[in-house]
């Protein structure tokens, strides 16, 4: 915590993963020990390999011509098409998608976050008349069906000029984030201690800062845990999109998800299935790649705040 | 609290508020609206009461829905929670003791990291990715195998009887890592000494695990257990772009989304269609509040 | 309803919207409020460009008005539309701005801004994500094409664009009395087969269904799948062919009984019988996994030589031209008769004009539009679009004096020889619920999870059930 509360933080961020639970053991335990271990093993190689595997199908396909997708499965591509890639790539313009995914997701997570956990902090820390309606306004968010609003939210976005912007779809992602964001990060600063904040208004600190200056690092596992979901959510979307960038002529402007997914169909007409792959690829591999790098960060960080 | 609140307040709220009524509220109120509306998506529709609703509570389609989220609902959490929870076990204590400290077993480290993975896939990329696990011929990834062991292909989409049930292995397969992660974190946060004291007792590692981790752990299952039953209202995404006919065969895999989106988009349907989503509203509200109101008991003491 | 959108209100949608944020709106819908945002079609009368009527210009288009195109971009792709008939038009109106663009979601994309008032001028709705055309003929969305018909046609001023279409094309478009879809692309639909390999093995195009079956026997030994369509995506291809038989054996009445949503069309014999024929075809001689596959996979299968036949229209060729190896020679053959007694000869064939396009009646240039199509439909509009796709037009003898691929060829061979024969139905343009309901049934029946009974009987009672729905327009024919 970098501000000088001595109180410890509520939450203890989770340790290490890798660490365990660590204890003495003792020896009447071993065999026992063994066989859960060995069991359990083959489990763990198992689903790994449920993991794996169709993951590095695709990454085979992507060099596979069509009689060798719908040949046997496991057999290995006869040769290595890299022209599967340079189709895809020239055609389906997974960077492109895959750039505006990066910069829509970015700016709708912070201001997501940003707006909600102020609306999430005044609800949960400030009586006032009207509180418990406005709470439960957000709550109930979490049970609509989001395509039931498609088409009423079309209107809403063209009238305010924000149609095939990245904008309008930034907003949006934020308007539909609020109601998880919202509800999480209440019941997350509910739990934080009074005396600290209440010391610091002593202090002469105002409501604003003490907000940011206090609560906000106090929250700190908390809010990086509703983060990482809401970039998962929101990098995820695909129907919000659809219904706000759908235009062709926009195609600049696609996210990840509505590339990926046209390139499906095309791929229904064209019968151009190694370059579907290579395609798939190009899209699956920077999130392995950015995941590997974050994951230790990606994974405390997702439990910290949930775990409580 | 004092320095002039209200001001603060409402400045905190203004933006969020006004983003959340303008792009969420007003557009659903007016879906509520149409609900009670023959609305075909252009020309306003004459409102009809609930003659949508009557419709409804008639319609096989919509029954079959529901009863597939009651299956969602029971066996989406089940298994996830089931798998994560083993495998977050042997993740963590698993591996038994080495130089008299219990640890995971051997490259936890690196399960744990592919396990995680498929959260980070969108399901636009799941739908074709499974198209190609579950082809009914030797050309698919598991009846290749099958193949190979001389067993007869399986139409894991195709035979009405294990869609939904192929269905909800892509659900399980996707949401197992982010549960082992979880679980992983809850059961590191259990004090040492309960699993000293419970030891001495002389509980055996299985033990331990029944009444050691799972009652601790009791608050996190119920969190898993709520995400993952508002999973289970979902599954749109997923039904639509793998199965076949879209929902089928034979409905047999469809969902209240589905339904809502093919009255809709396809039928043109809007008032009916609204319907169906105010019905899965209502669904989904009585879901949380039950499960918030069960999961609001105080947590163990430790 | 009327087809006028209800200007009387001057709320806007902004300014309900605003209220209704400043009111909290969840507590109370106001009906009336509300009823003014949803879907009240353009909020100010939309400007329509119009210029002057000219024997060079008998539409009346505005030189200068820009033009909005949106063409549907699956087995024709766009290519057609943006290298042919867009060049003509600004050939034409070199200062008209047109802007081009190609979906797969027409549904998706364009249902809005029909909704909004703020449509594209000219629509090519087509794919499995089409515009229902009920909805937009209930609504007023779609200019009436009369003017079009009656105007000169491009390359002979004496003759009426009307005049110069394959009988039946017109009609096509017909709803409710008036011509709102021209349906371009003359499609002929039958089983194909590769020649080649029907060439090779000295297997003869059957006639009778005797004669099917054993050839189906035959191929079966010869460790080919005999038969199989696409049960994922494209089991439309097979409901048409089961209603082929059903219209061979009772005449083209029995799909006009259906089309009509009569009471008992579905459950008549002939229904019935077509049903129980290609029951037997689907138990006896598909591959079960092929219910899983999408139509790119089964034709695949069918250029690999591992289908024999497969129900298509003549689209395929063109839309196969990458995947088929060289010398496989596409055919179509009309669907075998079914019985001694059938009402209509073996050569029948199922055939219609289709792939429909339309203009916004609520657009900027309905005139633009509807002189995009006059131009569509001229030799040079034709010609290009024959060779682009490889596929027949509904401009009688466009075709004439273009070399042809042997699927075409093959296509309009089985066409002339059906002559005045040929039928069709248009109910899945009409109904799409019925349309759903039978791809489904479909499946359920040539997979072999229900029989025949149970299959006229589950279409008999959509048909019912639409028919009682009183917020489905109807047709008739």
């Amino acid at each position: 915590m970098t501000i000088g509360t001595d109180k410890p933080a509520p939450v203890q961020p989770a340790p290490p993963p890798s660490r365990g639970a660590r204890r003495h053991g003792r020896e009447g335990t071993k065999r026992e020990v063994g066989l859960l271990s060995s069991v359990g093993h083959i489990f763990l190689v198992v689903w790994a390999a449920l993991v794996i595997l169709p993951l590095l199908w695709t990454f085979l396909a992507s060099f596979k011509n069509n009689e060798e997708i719908f040949g046997n499965a496991w057999s290995l591509p006869g040769a290595l098409r890299f022209e599967n890639w340079a189709r895809a790539w020239e055609e389906a313009h997974v960077g492109q998608y895959f750039l505006n995914s990066v910069f829509v997701v970015g700016v709708s997570t912070f201001g997501t976050m940003l707006l909600g956990s102020m609306a999430a902090y005044v609800l949960a820390r400030y009586k006032f008349f009207g509180n418990r309606a406005i709470y439960y306004l957000f709550v109930s968010g979490l049970a609509f069906p989001v395509f039931l609003a498609l088409v009423p939210l079309f209107f809403v976005v063209r009238n305010l000029g924000l149609f095939n912007t990245h904008t309008g779809l930034i907003l949006v992602y934020i308007s539909y984030s609020l109601p998880f964001t919202v509800f999480f990060l209440a019941a997350f600063f509910k739990t934080l201690p009074n005396s600290v904040a209440e010391a610091a208004m002593i202090d002469g600190c105002s409501h604003t800062r003490l907000f940011f200056r206090v609560m906000m690092p106090m929250a700190k596992p908390g809010l990086i845990s509703i983060t990482i979901f809401n970039i998962i959510g929101q990098w995820n979307q695909y129907i919000l999109p659809l219904a706000i960038i759908p235009g062709t002529d926009v195609e600049d402007k696609w996210v990840l998800t509505q590339g990926i997914a046209n390139i499906n169909t095309s791929a229904g007409f064209n019968a151009d299935w190694g370059g579907l792959f290579a395609a798939l690829t190009m899209a699956i591999l920077p999130m392995i790649i950015i995941y590997a790098i974050f994951q230790r960060q990606i994974q405390s960080g997702l439990t910290a705040g949930a775990v409580k | 609290m004092r320095h002039g609140k209200y001001p603060f307040v409402i400045g905190f709220l203004l933006a969020p508020v006004t983003l959340y009524v303008v792009f969420v509220i007003a557009p659903y109120a007016q879906a509520f609206y149409m609900a009670a509306t023959n609305w075909r998506g252009l020309s306003p529709g004459q409102f009809v009461g609930f003659e949508n609703f009557e419709r409804l509570f008639q319609d096989d389609v919509f029954w079959k829905a529901l009863q597939h989220h009651g299956v969602l609902l029971l066996a989406l959490p089940l298994l996830t929670i089931a798998i994560a929870l083993f495998l977050a076990f042997m993740l963590n204590v698993g591996g038994g003791a080495k130089q008299g400290v219990m640890v995971g077993v051997r490259g936890s480290k690196f399960y744990r990291v592919v396990f995680f993975l498929p959260q980070v896939l969108a399901v636009a990329i799941l739908g074709v990715l499974f198209q190609a696990v579950y082809r009914a011929d030797e050309s698919g990834l598991i009846n290749g195998l099958l193949g190979g062991l001389g067993m007869e292909p399986l139409g894991f989409l195709i035979n009405p009887d294990i869609a939904l049930w192929s269905i909800i292995g892509v659900l399980v397969w996707q949401a197992v890592g982010f549960y082992v992660v979880l679980f992983s974190a809850g059961m590191a946060s259990i004090p040492k000494d309960i699993y000293e004291a419970a030891m001495l007792d002389g509980a055996s590692r299985v033990g331990l695990f029944f009444r050691v981790t799972i009652p601790l752990l009791w608050d996190t299952l119920q969190v898993a257990w709520v995400y993952l039953g508002i999973m289970a209202f979902d599954a749109f995404a997923i039904v639509w772009t793998l199965s076949v006919d879209q929902g089928g065969p034979d409905g047999s895999t469809t969902v209240l989304g589905a339904e809502i989106y093919r009255n809709a988009f396809v039928f043109s349907k809007y008032g009916y269609a609204s319907a169906m989503g105010v019905a899965l509203f209502f669904l989904t509200l009585t879901f949380a509040a039950l499960s918030l109101r069960v999961s609001r008991r105080e947590s163990v003491e430790m | 309803m009327s087809a006028t959108p209800d200007n009387t209100s001057d709320l806007t949608r902004r300014t309900v919207l605003r209220r209704a944020a400043t009111v909290g709106l969840l507590a109370t819908p106001a009906a009336g409020l509300l009823s003014a945002c949803v879907g009240s079609g353009g909020d100010e009368p939309q400007e329509q460009a119009e210029g002057e009527k000219t024997a060079e210009n008998p539409l009346g288009v505005d030189p200068k008005a820009p033009l909005e195109i949106v063409i549907f971009n699956g087995g024709y792709g766009e290519k057609y539309a943006t290298d042919v008939h867009q060049p003509l038009y600004k050939t034409k109106f070199p200062e008209a701005e047109i802007k081009h663009s190609a979906t797969q979601e027409i549904a998706t994309t364009l249902q809005p801004r029909f909704a909004g008032g703020n449509p594209p001028d000219f629509v090519n709705n087509s794919g499995t994500k089409f515009m229902d055309f009920g909805a937009l003929v209930q609504d007023g969305q779609m200019q009436d094409l009369t003017e079009l018909f009656d105007a000169p046609s491009v390359d002979d001023p004496a003759k009426k664009v009307r005049d110069t279409l394959i009988a039946g094309t017109v009609e096509q478009g017909v709803y409710n009395g008036k011509p709102f879809v021209l349906f371009y692309v003359f499609t002929v639909y039958g089983l194909w087969y590769s020649d080649k390999l029907f060439k090779e093995k000295g297997w003869a195009p059957p006639k009778t269904w005797a004669e099917f079956t054993a050839l189906l026997d035959t191929i079966k030994a010869a460790g080919i799948t005999p038969y199989s369509y696409a049960g994922k995506n494209a089991p439309y291809y097979q409901y048409l062919v089961i209603l082929s038989t059903a219209a061979k054996i009772g005449g083209p009445d029995v799909l006009k009984n259906i089309d009509n949503l009569q009471d008992g069309a579905w459950t008549a014999e002939p229904v019935k019988q077509a049903a129980e024929l290609w029951a037997e075809i689907g138990a006896k001689y598909m591959d079960k996994s092929h219910e899983g596959l999408i139509h790119t996979e089964v034709q695949l299968q069918q250029n690999q030589g591992k289908v024999a036949f497969y129900p298509s229209g003549s689209w395929l060729e063109a839309e196969q031209t990458q995947s088929t190896p060289d010398g496989f020679n596409y055919a179509v053959m009309p669907i075998p008769s079914a019985t001694s007694a059938d009402k209509l000869p073996g050569t029948a064939v199922y055939a219609a004009p289709g792939e429909g396009y339309f203009v916004a009646a609520k657009g900027k240039n309905p005139r633009g539009g509807m002189e995009y199509m006059r131009q569509m439909l001229s030799k040079a509009g034709t010609k290009g679009f024959i060779e682009l796709n490889k596929s027949l037009t509904a401009v009688a003898g466009s075709s004439d004096g273009i070399p042809l691929t042997p699927g075409l060829t093959s296509a309009s061979a089985a066409l002339s020889a059906s002559a005045q024969d040929a039928f069709n139905y248009r109910f899945p343009d009409w109904y799409k619920e019925l349309d759903t309901e039978l791809r489904t049934a479909t499946n359920a029946l040539m997979f072999g999870r229900e029989n025949a009974t149970q299959f006229v009987e589950r279409m008999q009672k959509k048909a019912d059930a639409i028919k009682s729905d009183s917020s489905i327009t109807k047709f008739s024919r």
